[in-house]
Order: structure tokens, then C-alpha cells, then sequence
């Protein structure tokens, strides 16, 4: 062996009943051991520091975090793991609660949340709400807002004797899996430890890499001296920026400028320099300590707006002054509009620069097959084809040679929504050392890449006529963009591009810039662009409405977008309930009798948003093709090729229709939605759909998860898919009654006779008799956005959409004027998504909506020093809301029908989160009486704000 | 050096790991982990050699000695707030061990390392220096006593020697007509450290304040006592306007910084706030009333 020995020695460990017996180094945390060497993969390893409790084991059963603990402590205890809590086969009714009640997502949380309430039912069998929240408040899930795992718990007993999960009651009768709350189809995985994300695998003979990460924010690399970390035993090769591909990669066509690794320049603190790729990851690790790199500090820019000034340092040179995107929009007539208008009022705000924070870290495997022609990349992304497509450019090898698996990814948020240096670097190293290289971020490395929320500083002017209706808004929206473009430009646009969708705006005028500075990128989170706008829109719209004393809910209303609406910028809105979602959320939260009769400390407020239902063109032009034999593409307002395809595959004894399709689920519940979207086509049930998605040799193109796409889009190949299937049934089938295929329906497993219900046949015998007269029954789908969606303007891409979704939410809390403290108590909201395929799903999506949003209201911040490092890079001192910190949420769909959406369905994951940050903000101004203009809303803001208010009318 | 290379050592008991103490003097004492291994992993703390505490039964009980109650290094978090030991006894110390972190960090972390640790923030100190805890501090040779109010000597540092393991914290009885009380504020409901905490004691006599001790938490390098604040209550005559004077006069004896978690100016309005607070509860559990925090 030619690594350091250490001091291994043989541990004798009790898991889940079985002794092992394992070699260990003393310090191994029992997390490691548990995952490298024993394979019980179902304890997560989320923050490595003791936060998440995604790596919560039972140890003699009490909860702990097996990633503060030494195996080697561990001898002569009980160790419980999630694989272990399964008794005879069955599954433990905790685990049958979570599928049952939706408290499944991404799964990255649920093994640990599992346990935790394992333990606490043990000693304490009918639990109190806060007991479960106590119990569970070392369980990070970033997904879910916690109601409905609290809910599962509360519920558990219920599942003491069932043996089989239940489904709730029919929403719509006239649907059987459309429409109806059915448990997840990947939750019976997620809650037993069996589902296998990216880090989880393992394979023979693979290399382990680390990043070596800029210290500094802004410099030239003068030398790299990597001989002693080459000469390091165990280290297989080091990579600096002379060994990988010239080639620049990135998100938008139109400003690809990152490398693989840095090629002469560090723009930020974590740019990435060199890698190492070694027999495991701790040497990988020791080896990167031997690097001697030697800089030449640049002066460095941290604000966007002394980026601006004259002679700020400057970070690419094809952004001169640093702006990265310059985006100015005019609609109507703004002069006239403001001319028009009896009450005008401007206000400026700041958003917070929030990171997505995923429970599950990225990472990626990279082999290659075939004597090397073929590379296999395992990757934690939201959109498996953008990596395919951009790994393809990067190697510039076709996109053919390249199979792309996803496997379930624990949360992404748009975190997920880019190619990694992870997926580049493993696909180089594994190429040049000819084995398997696996990459996983720790969480610091995490924040270093970020692709967070871009911090915006806004100014927004609406003028009224004197009954509220709007005559004009204008804005001006400066974004912090990072050191690279990501997913920039689009977030640009996307920040004015929204804010029309939502309300009759005459005339409208954006003026947007996004600016470098030396940070990590920013890139597309949740709603991409759009929350802090609304956010900004929205509380000035409230502003307004109580100086003209005009009810807030009154004075939406009287602007609110109607169906069929082409809107100032040319964006066209088809379903809209939005007036219904309104009234809807007015009434259930007792609005009327609440807003201006609080008391002191106790507020109520509204916010409103939606967002696309899947963006109408792809982020690249032309056709799927590696981008170096690619001509220039002019932009055609239409799909050149299908954003969402479909397989259906029947099996030949008809008893399963297997659904194919690159949709990536990523904790939202594609797989699900899409499976009873098929289900539903194809006339059987929803247990006989199972779905692969997961491997791009197997499924076809799908875009991924990202703008909200993925029910609309995918939802519309699969039917389609599905109805080609059925038809061909159909047409065999009405052989047998020498019939008209028409006149054949298929339903509940069976294929019969409209009108002669006599003639009927099981689904899987006429699929059978197919099979034995034509061969295998599969059917094709896709789907394409309408062509010509959108303006003629630049730009005017962005923000076009099949369908628009739209939402309102009411928060109430409480603020303790003393400290302003504030305690976010009730969430009401009502969504309108169209028809909601799994109800249960989108409730799931919107709670989590409202605790990621009032996280980011009142909580969520990336901090810097004065050298641009991160503050607070750990889930420690980054503040993610907690089970004890969440509220009591109800979530309300109103009825809608998209026309252009399968079975009438749009999006509901993003829209969720835009209501949000304005109703928390509007509901702490009305109970303390200031309004904070700048995210987040800390305690410590709140009371300066009200001794200023003191201070001033004392004076 | 990253948390794989270290050696770890396992004394079985008391005189053992004594003896290994002695002969390793770098070595790092584990209890719970939940600091240390944090602080190793993030490369804060350089340890080639960690003995642990987890195999020795002496440490781990809670019992009544010699008119004082007796704390080993290895209790936890979660044996404090289910003592009835200390429920009864001082209830403000399970109180403050309810509020650390989680529930899986409460059954790893120990009292012993919560306080060895020494980090400004941390949420027990407070408490047992108002209560007039000490600690032992032993080595092969010998054994002394220390008062936990001269325990700490700056953030992350105490006057524990290398060779001396912190072995038993001893809390005297409370005498009548007592209350003390923990007061923390911090920005999210759990798992967060003190922005500002604050512990109170009162003893009552005759109506009056016989006594009183106000510890200051995450608002200076150690715990901090507000002397004056302490000195000014006592021989008064419990009131609102005198614990609001005397909240005003604490906030001057905190020595805060400013930080992520908040700034100077911030954290002295919550000393304020929360000594009022603290004070209030103080003297409703001294007049035998035996609210548990809120």
C-alpha cells in the first residue's frame, strides 16, 4: 500500500442487528464508514457538520448525527440506520405515513427526519405538534415546509395495521388518476434508503477528485508548481487550467465565459484552479495542501455599484464597465401614462442574495465505456440535456457518445440548473486516467460555486388613477451578477419581464443591468429573476393602497389580468384565475375582519405572483448538435426542435406500460405527475405505469427542471405518447367486435364498447393479442411551444410561455416590538396551476414554497467579507427556516382550465415561491408599523426602523 | 490535519485517562464532539491526538453531594432537561440546555465540553456562574476547585491546564426563596447560537433583594457578570422600573462585538431587553413559582 497506513484497525460494529467487522481509522466519522464500507448508502452526508441531520442514525436509540460521531466510539452500541427499520419486510408504519401523506420530496431528508421521529414515537407514542417540531428541529428539508412530515408523524398510528399505502378521495370525478392525491411513485424508494442519488454510488476502481479553490478575489495566476502533489502516493493526476480544453462554456450562448479550470485569471474567491484526482478523497485533499500557487492580486470590486464608477477594476473585458447585460424595455408610453395618473409614489428597494442550498450537495461520476469512445456521466442535475449538450461542446465530441444519468437529485432550485465543474472534471479525469473519477461538493464548495439569487437594488414607480387602477410603472433594477454570466442574461430579463402578467399595466417601462463583481456567479433560483421585483412591486402596490385607503385585496382586483390577455410586452395569457385566487384567499383568511384591526405586534398581509409554465424557447438555438459544427443560428420565433419527448413501451404480457422521458425529478414530483398523466391516457392504473427517466440512452430528450416546465411541456409529450399507444390498441382491439377503433374506449384496465358495454376485454390481454399480431406496442410523443410565442423586441423571448400561473398568498405573525423578533404564524394561499394533476403534490410544492420564500424574507443571506470571502458558507451561520420555525400553512387550488396544458394543467413550483416575500413583508409593516425595504427583514432591522419611528415622533 | 489522521485514544476510566492525559500533553480531550470534531473538520483546530471521554462511567451522573449538586463532565445536554434532579432544583439550567441547538446535538453534547469549549455564545455558562457553580479540574497529582466565574479567560481558553481534565461541575443548592432564570435570543428557533443571552439570579428576603446575579452570554469574550448591574439590585425592593433601571445599567457592562449575527448596537438593546426579562422570571420563580422558560 503506498498511501500513509494510518491507524487502521478492526472496529466491531453493531448496524441494524448484524455485526461488521471493519477496518477503520481512528478518526472515520461513523457517516463514512456507514456509506464507504458498509454500503448503507440511506444516511445522507448533507453538511458534514452537524446541521442538517440528514446523516441522523438511532445509536442505542437516541437520534444522532453520525457525521459527528467516530466510529470507533460506536462499538458496543446499537446502531440503527434507515435500512434498518423495515420489520419483516414491512415497512415501519412512520415510513408508510411519509408516503402516504406526501412528506416525501427529494428524499435527501427523509431517512434522517425518519429516524428522528422513530426515536421520539418510541418514547412518546401520541406526541404534540410542538413535541414533533421539537423532535424533528435538527432535521434540515428544504423541500416539503415541513407540514407535511409534521403531518405523518402526527398521523402515524394510522398506519400501525395498514398494509397497503391509501390513496385520498377523487378530486375529479371525472378523471381516475389525473386529479387524485396518489402517493409518489419513487416514495416507497426515498423512505426505505434504496433510492441511490449520485453520491450513493460506488464502482470499482474509482478515483476520488478535489478542487483546488482561489483564496483570492481578483488575480493573475503567475506559476502553478504541482510536483509535489503529483509525487504524493495515491495521487493520479493533477489538472490545472493548461490541461483541459481551451474552450469557454457557460448557460447563455451568447456569453459563455467560464473554463474548467482557470486559464491566466482568478475572478472570485473559489474560482477553481487546479484539481487533483487521487485513490480517495481525503488524499485528493492533503494533496491540494501541496499546490503552490503564485498570484498577482488585482484590485477587486464587491458592490455593483462601485463596479459602475469610473475606474473600478474590471473583471472580463468584453463587459466593459463591467456591465454584463443591459436590458431596456419600453412599452405604451410611460411620460403619458405617469400624466394620466392622480397618485404616483417611487420607492427603492434591495432583494437578498439567497443561495438554493439543496439538502444534497452536486456531484458527479464520470466513466468512460467502449475502449474510451464512450463517456457515461452520473450527475446531480435539474437538466440533464444542458449538461449533455455542454460536456459534448467542452470535450467537442458529439453529444451521441454520451450518455447522461440522472440520478434522483436531492433538491435543486435552480442550483442545479448548469453544467458543474464537477461534470467537466470528472469527464476529463476519468478519460485521462482511464477509471471511474467521482466529485462531490462539501457544502462550502457549495456556496463557493453558488448560482444563487442575484441581490437586486430596485427602484419602482406605479401611478394610479384615484380608484387604484394603474396608468404606468416604471423600473430600474441594478443585479449583482458575480464574477460570470450563469444564468445571467435570462435573469436580466426575467426581472422586468413578469411584472406585466400579473395586472392590466398600460404602459411600462424596465431598465435592467446586470453587473460583474468578484463573487461567485449568481444564477437562476425559484422564479428566476422575478421574487424580488414582485416583491418590490408588490409592497409599493400596498404602500399605495393604503395611502389612497383603498383595501390592498380591492386595489388588486380592480387590476387584475383577465383570461385571454395579450399583455404590454407581449406575452400572451391564456387560463387566469387570478381574480379567484384573491377572493379566495380573502375569505379564508378572514381578511376583512383582520387587515388595520390587529392589534400592536400582530400583523396580515398580502402578496401576489405567478410565474411560466416552462420558458417558450430553449437556452440554445438550433438543433441538438455539438455546438462546433453549428453555423451561426439567427433566433426563430419557434422550437426548432420538441423541448419534451415521450416513449411508451407496453410490456409484452400487458401488464405495464413503461414511460420514457429525460424529465428530471428533482424532488418536485415530475415522475409522479408524468406517470399518472400516462396512467390516465392510457386507461389503466397508475401502479401498472412505471417510469424511466433516469438515463438519456433510455429516455428521450427531455429540457429538465427548470422555468417550471416539466407538467405542461413533459406532460403533453406523455399523453401524447400514451394516446398513440392507445390507439393502435384500439384499432386492433376493434377487430375483435369488427368495430370502429373510435368506438372503443379504455378505462379502468379494460378496453369495452362505448355503447355495448357487453363487448369488453381486459387491457393487458388486448395489449397481449397485440403483441402476438404486431410486435411490441410503443407509442411516441412530443411537444413543441406554440410557434411565434412573444414580441418582436430584444429580448422578447424571455418570459414567453404556453400558460402563466398565478397566486396569492395572506401571512400573519407576530413581532415582538421589544427585540423585533418576528414569528410568521399562518400562511394561507390560494394558486391557481390549472388542473392540479396530484393535488397532494401541489400543496407539497406551495408549503415549501412559502418556508423557502419567508426564508428568504426574513432569515436567508449570503455574506461577504471585505476580501469577498463568504461568511458564512455552512448551514451553521447560512439560516435555513427549521421545523420549529415554520407556520401553519393551508394551501388552496382554485378551479382552472389551460388549454394548452394536459389535461388542462399548468405550473404551480416556482409561481408558489413569488407571493411570498411581499406578503411577509406587507404582514411585518402592518404589525409593527415600519415597512422594511430591504431583504432580509431582520430582527435587528425591524427595531432600528422602530426607534427611528420613536426618535422621530417623539421629536 | 483532516479528522481521519488523528489517534484516538479510549481510557476506561477516570485514572486512566488521567494517565494518558498526562504523558500526551497535546492531546485534545473529546467529550460529546459536537465542538471539537466541528472545529477539526473545518481545519480551526490542528489535533493529532484525541482522548476520549465516552467510556467513562464516573463522569456520566447527575447526583445530590455535600449540599450541592454534582455534575459529571459526561452528562448531556438531554440528561439535564430530563433530570428531575435539576428540574427541581434549578430549573433555569435545563432551561438553557433545552434551548442548544437540536435534539440530536443535545444527546451528543456535554455539559463538560459545552464549558471547556469556552465559546462566548455558549448557553450553559450563564447559568451555573449565577447559580455559583465550580469546576474540577484534576490531574495525576491533584485535584483543585475553581470557581466557574474565573473559569474562562477568553473566547475558546480557560485555565485548564494541558494534564487537567474538567471532571464534575458542582452546583450548590439554591437557598430559599431563590430564582434564577435564562434568558436567549437568537435568530431562529433552534439550532442557532446566542446573539445575546442573559442568566439571572435573585434571592429574596424580607420582600427585598437579599441578593443578585446577572450573567451576560455571546456579548463579550467569556460570560460576562454585570457587577454593577448585580450590586445595584441588591438590598432593593423587587419592582418593573427597578429591574428596567437595572437593564439599562447591564447593557453598559456588555462588551459585545459586532458580527453576522448582529452588531453592537443590536446585541446591547437585547441585553437590555432580555435582562428585564430574566429578571422578571427570576423573581416569579423566587417567590415559588416554578414557570419553565417560555
Amino acid at each position: 500500500m503506498e498511501k500513509d497506513k494510518g491507524n487502521y484497525r478492526i472496529a466491531v460494529l453493531k448496524v441494524n442487528g448484524e455485526e461488521h467487522s471493519v477496518a477503520v481509522k481512528d478518526g472515520e466519522t461513523l457517516l463514512d464508514v456507514l456509506r464507504d464500507k458498509l454500503g448503507l448508502t440511506g444516511t445522507k452526508k448533507g453538511c458534514n457538520l452537524g446541521v442538517c441531520g440528514a446523516c441522523t442514525v438511532l445509536v442505542d436509540g437516541e437520534p444522532k448525527n453520525s457525521c459527528l460521531l467516530l466510529a470507533s466510539s460506536c462499538e458496543g452500541a446499537e446502531i440503527t440506520t434507515i435500512e434498518g427499520i423495515e420489520q419483516e419486510g414491512k415497512l415501519h408504519p412512520l415510513q408508510r405515513a411519509f408516503i402516504d401523506q406526501g412528506a416525501v420530496q427529494c428524499g435527501f431528508c427523509t431517512p434522517g427526519a425518519i429516524l428522528s421521529a422513530v426515536a421520539l414515537i418510541k418514547c412518546n407514542p401520541d406526541p404534540s405538534e410542538q413535541e414533533i417540531k421539537e423532535a424533528l428541529s435538527g432535521n434540515l428539508c428544504r423541500c416539503t415546509g415541513y407540514t407535511r412530515i409534521i403531518e405523518a408523524v402526527k398521523e402515524w398510528k394510522k398506519y400501525i395495521k395498514t398494509k397497503e399505502t391509501q390513496s385520498l378521495p377523487d378530486d375529479l370525478s371525472e378523471y381516475h388518476s389525473v386529479g387524485k392525491s396518489l402517493p409518489r411513485v419513487d416514495a416507497a424508494a426515498k423512505v426505505t434508503g434504496q433510492a441511490k442519488f449520485t453520491a450513493d454510488y460506488y464502482f470499482k476502481n474509482m478515483l476520488y477528485g478535489k478542487i483546488l479553490h482561489s483564496p483570492i478575489p481578483h488575480g493573475r495566476i503567475k506559476k502553478i508548481d504541482t510536483r509535489k502533489a503529483e509525487a504524493l502516493p495515491g495521487v493520479r493526476l493533477v489538472l490545472t487550467g493548461k490541461n483541459v480544453p481551451e474552450i469557454t462554456y457557460g448557460v447563455s450562448p451568447a456569453r459563455y465565459d467560464e473554463h474548467v479550470l482557470a486559464k491566466e485569471r482568478v475572478r472570485q474567491v473559489g474560482d477553481e484552479v487546479a484539481a487533483v484526482i487521487a485513490v480517495d478523497e481525503e488524499t485528493a485533499e492533503k494533496a491540494l495542501g501541496l499546490i503552490n500557487v503564485e498570484y498577482e492580486e488585482l484590485p477587486a470590486v464587491f458592490n455593483p455599484m462601485e463596479a459602475l464608477k469610473k475606474g473600478a477594476p474590471q473583471l472580463h473585458e468584453r463587459y466593459r464597465n463591467n456591465i454584463n447585460t443591459h436590458v431596456n424595455h419600453h412599452f405604451g408610453d410611460i411620460e403619458k401614462g405617469f400624466k394620466e395618473a392622480d397618485y404616483i409614489r417611487e420607492e427603492e428597494f434591495v432583494g437578498s442574495h439567497v443561495y438554493q442550498n439543496p439538502l444534497e450537495p452536486h456531484a458527479s461520476i464520470a466513466y468512460w465505456e467502449n475502449g474510451g469512445s464512450n463517456l457515461v456521466l452520473y450527475s446531480s442535475t435539474q437538466v440533464p440535456h444542458y449538461v449533455h449538450y455542454m460536456v459534448a461542446r467542452v470535450l467537442d465530441i458529439p453529444l451521441g457518445k454520451i450518455r447522461i444519468i440522472r440520478p434522483p437529485v436531492g433538491g435543486g432550485f435552480g442550483g442545479k440548473a448548469g453544467t458543474t465543474p464537477l461534470d467537466l472534471i470528472t469527464s476529463i479525469a476519468s478519460k485521462m486516467t482511464g477509471r471511474p473519477v467521482k466529485m462531490v461538493y462539501s457544502r462550502e464548495e457549495m456556496f463557493l460555486y453558488g448560482r444563487g439569487r442575484h441581490k437586486q437594488y430596485m427602484k419602482f414607480k406605479i401611478g394610479v388613477k384615484k380608484d387604484g387602477r394603474i396608468t404606468a410603472v416604471q423600473s430600474k433594477i441594478y443585479l449583482d451578477g458575480g464574477a460570470y454570466t450563469s444564468f445571467g442574461i435570462i435573469t436580466a430579463y426575467y426581472a422586468g419581464a413578469m411584472i406585466p402578467t400579473l395586472y392590466h399595466i398600460p404602459n411600462y417601462r424596465y431598465e435592467g443591468f446586470r453587473i460583474m463583481t468578484n463573487k461567485p456567479a449568481c444564477g437562476a433560483m425559484r422564479g428566476n429573476g422575478t421574487p424580488q421585483p414582485r416583491f418590490a412591486f408588490e409592497s409599493l402596490l400596498n404602500m399605495i393602497a393604503d395611502d389612497l385607503e383603498i383595501d390592498p385585496i380591492e386595489i388588486r382586483l380592480r387590476n387584475a389580468m383577465d383570461p385571454d390577455t395579450r399583455t404590454c410586452n407581449d406575452l400572451d395569457v391564456r387560463s387566469c384565475e387570478f381574480k379567484a385566487t384573491l377572493k379566495e384567499v380573502a375569505k379564508k383568511s378572514g381578511w376583512t375582519e383582520k387587515y388595520g384591526k390587529l392589534p400592536p405586534g400582530k400583523g396580515i398581509g398580502i402578496g401576489c405572483g405567478g410565474f411560466v409554465s416552462g420558458a417558450g424557447y430553449a437556452i440554445y438555438r438550433g438543433q441538438v448538435q455539438r455546438s462546433s459544427e453549428k453555423k451561426p443560428e439567427t433566433f426563430l420565433k419557434k422550437s426548432v426542435f420538441p423541448h419534451a419527448n415521450a416513449i411508451v413501451k407496453i410490456s409484452e404480457d400487458g401488464e405495464a406500460a413503461v414511460l420514457l422521458i429525460q424529465a428530471a425529478e428533482i424532488g418536485q414530483g415530475a415522475l409522479t405527475v408524468l406517470s399518472q398523466m400516462c396512467a390516465e391516457a392510457l386507461g389503466i392504473s397508475l401502479h401498472k405505469v412505471r417510469i424511466r427517466a433516469e438515463d438519456s440512452d433510455i429516455s428521450p430528450l427531455d429540457l429538465g427542471a427548470y422555468s417550471s416546465r416539466t407538467t405542461l411541456m413533459g406532460g403533453n409529450a406523455v399523453v401524447q405518447a400514451s394516446r398513440d399507444v392507445l390507439k393502435k390498441l384500439l384499432v386492433a382491439a376493434s377487430k375483435i367486435w369488427n368495430c370502429d377503433h373510435k368506438e372503443l374506449e379504455a378505462r379502468d384496465d379494460q378496453v369495452f364498447h362505448k355503447k355495448d358495454k357487453s363487448k369488453r376485454i381486459g387491457w393487458s390481454e388486448a395489449a397481449r393479442k397485440y403483441f402476438n399480431e404486431h410486435g411490441p406496442l410503443v407509442g411516441t410523443g412530443w411537444y413543441k411551444p406554440p410557434e411565434g410565442l412573444g414580441g418582436d423586441y430584444k429580448g422578447a423571448a424571455v418570459g414567453t410561455s404556453p400558460a402563466y400561473s398565478f397566486g396569492s398568498s395572506v401571512c400573519e405573525c407576530s413581532v415582538d416590538l421589544e427585540t423585533g423578533k418576528v414569528r410568521i404564524e399562518k400562511f394561507t394561499d390560494y394558486h391557481d396551476c390549472g388542473t392540479p394533476v396530484n393535488p397532494q403534490a401541489v400543496h407539497g410544492q406551495v408549503e415549501g414554497a412559502v418556508v423557502m420564500g419567508t426564508g428568504e424574507t426574513i432569515m436567508e443571506e449570503v455574506m461577504y467579507d471585505e476580501k469577498g470571502k463568504i461568511l458564512n458558507p455552512n448551514l451553521h451561520d447560512y439560516l435555513l427556516m427549521t421545523a420549529k420555525d415554520s407556520p401553519e400553512i393551508f394551501s388552496g387550488i382554485v378551479k382552472s382550465y389551460e388549454p394548452e396544458g394536459p389535461y388542462g394543467a399548468k405550473e404551480v413550483g416556482e409561481g408558489a415561491t413569488l407571493p411570498v416575500l411581499a406578503a411577509v413583508a406587507h404582514a411585518i409593516a402592518n404589525a409593527t408599523g415600519v415597512w422594511i425595504k430591504e431583504l432580509p427583514i431582520t430582527p435587528e432591522k425591524i427595531l432600528k426602523a422602530l426607534k427611528k419611528k420613536k426618535s422621530s415622533s417623539s421629536s | 490535519m483532516a479528522l481521519s489522521e488523528i489517534r484516538f485514544h479510549t481510557p476506561k476510566n477516570l485514572a486512566e485517562a488521567l494517565e494518558v492525559l498526562g504523558e500526551l500533553k497535546e492531546a485534545r480531550i473529546v467529550a460529546g464532539g459536537t465542538d471539537l470534531y466541528v472545529d477539526i473538520k473545518q481545519g480551526l483546530i490542528e489535533a493529532r491526538d484525541i482522548i476520549s471521554l465516552h467510556k467513562i462511567e464516573e463522569l456520566k451522573g447527575i447526583e445530590k453531594k455535600d449540599k450541592k449538586i454534582r455534575i459529571g463532565a459526561m452528562v448531556t445536554a438531554q440528561d439535564i432537561i430530563s433530570s428531575s434532579i435539576i428540574s427541581q432544583n434549578i430549573t433555569a439550567l435545563a432551561d438553557a440546555a433545552q434551548s442548544v441547538a437540536s435534539y440530536q446535538i443535545r444527546s451528543m453534547a456535554t455539559i463538560g465540553g459545552n464549558l471547556s469549549s469556552a465559546v462566548p455564545s455558549a448557553d450553559l455558562p450563564p447559568v451555573l456562574i449565577t447559580a455559583e457553580a465550580t469546576v474540577e479540574l484534576r490531574c495525576t497529582e491533584s485535584s483543585r476547585e475553581v470557581s466557574l466565574s474565573e473559569f474562562f479567560r477568553g473566547p475558546r481558553e480557560t485555565v485548564c491546564k494541558t494534564e487537567e481534565l474538567l471532571t464534575f461541575i458542582f452546583v450548590p443548592f439554591p437557598p430559599p426563596n431563590t430564582g434564577i432564570s435564562y434568558q436567549k435570543f437568537a435568530l431562529r428557533e433552534a439550532n442557532a447560537l446566542a446573539v445575546a443571552s442573559v442568566a439571572s439570579r435573585l434571592t429574596l428576603k424580607d420582600g427585598k433583594i437579599d441578593r443578585a446575579a446577572i450573567v451576560l452570554g455571546a456579548v463579550g469574550p467569556t460570560p460576562v457578570e454585570a457587577l454593577k448591574t448585580s450590586e445595584f439590585l441588591s438590598g432593593k425592593e423587587p419592582s418593573y422600573s427597578l429591574f428596567k433601571e437595572a437593564s439599562l445599567m447591564a447593557k453598559e457592562e456588555g462588551k459585545p462585538i459586532s458580527d453576522i449575527r448582529g452588531s453592537v448596537w443590536y446585541r446591547k438593546e437585547l441585553i437590555q431587553i432580555l435582562t428585564v426579562r430574566a429578571l422578571n422570571l427570576a423573581l416569579f420563580r423566587a417567590q415559588g413559582k416554578s414557570k419553565r422558560m417560555e
